[in-house]
């Protein structure tokens, strides 16, 4: 438990940096790493396909395309913060913590008990990702579809006539 | 069981809670989509945490999976869409964004 609440805080700590940090490198890195926190997170809820597709798509694939944008709009300059922002946010962050403390708190006993509704046993993972859920994998592979679609047009080199 | 997935609400919020802010008060396109990520990432772990208190781990998975997919091609997408403006406005910066503003 106590090893759960320092791998929370860890992450964050390392989502506040990515927002915070001024060089776009170092806030994409500590991204990175506030989504291996969470795939430990993960590992630790007891949901290791979840957490191998966290640290390995979200802290791996997202971070390249991350850093191969900013290394191709590097030229254009720096874009100048304005410092209010960075100076008010400790006191947001303070203010918004206060508030969730005290919200979860009066929830922590309101909320009624889920009812648990046991797995069947000897159920895999497998079936349960390809046969109870049948159509929304289909629009899954349609956002695929539609991601490759978007970047190949938006990347369409234009005609020699225009 | 009982007031473990609390506990993770209650991170989930802070991180949503950062991700809105950055949203609001930043000016630059790559680190406005930053806060994004943030948001998502709080978006899973209520994903998890929520159906972690049913005890029917399979599914939640199933639902993450599924999300990070669509993170996936949604920032595919707005990378893409990033690298575009700033070849037309020749700036990171959001407020050069106004030429459609009457």
């Amino acid at each position: 438990m106590v090893l759960q609440i320092i791998l929370l805080s860890l992450l964050v700590l390392f989502a506040v940096m990515a927002i915070l940090l001024r060089d776009l490198i170092k806030s994409a890195i500590s991204l990175a790493l506030a989504s291996l926190c969470l795939g430990i997170i993960f590992f630790r809820m007891n949901a290791p396909y979840a957490g191998v597709f966290e640290i390995s798509v979200v802290a791996g694939l997202i971070t390249v395309l991350f850093i191969l944008t900013i290394a191709l709009t590097r030229s254009e300059g720096e874009v100048r913060e304005s410092k209010a922002a960075l100076i008010i946010f400790p006191l947001v962050f303070i203010a918004f913590l206060v508030v969730d403390i005290l919200v979860m708190k009066s929830l922590l006993h309101r909320v009624p008990a889920l009812p648990a509704t046991p797995e069947a046993a000897g159920l895999k993972f497998g079936e349960v990702l390809w046969k109870q859920r049948t159509f929304d994998l289909v629009g899954q592979v349609l956002v695929i579809l539609a991601g490759v679609f978007a970047v190949l047009a938006l990347f369409r080199k234009r005609n020699k006539d225009e | 069981m009982s007031s473990t997935w609390i506990l993770y609400m209650a991170f989930a919020a802070v991180l949503l809670g950062v991700g809105v802010y950055c949203l609001l008060a930043m000016r630059n396109l790559i680190k406005l989509f930053i806060g994004i990520e943030v948001v998502s990432k709080g978006v899973s772990l209520v994903l998890l945490a929520t159906v972690c208190a049913k005890g029917n781990i399979l599914l939640a998975q199933s639902l993450v999976i599924t999300f990070i997919v669509v993170e996936v091609c949604l920032v595919a997408t707005a990378l893409a869409i990033i690298i575009n403006i700033t070849r037309h406005t020749k700036s990171l910066d959001v407020r050069k964004l106004t030429k459609l503003r009457g």
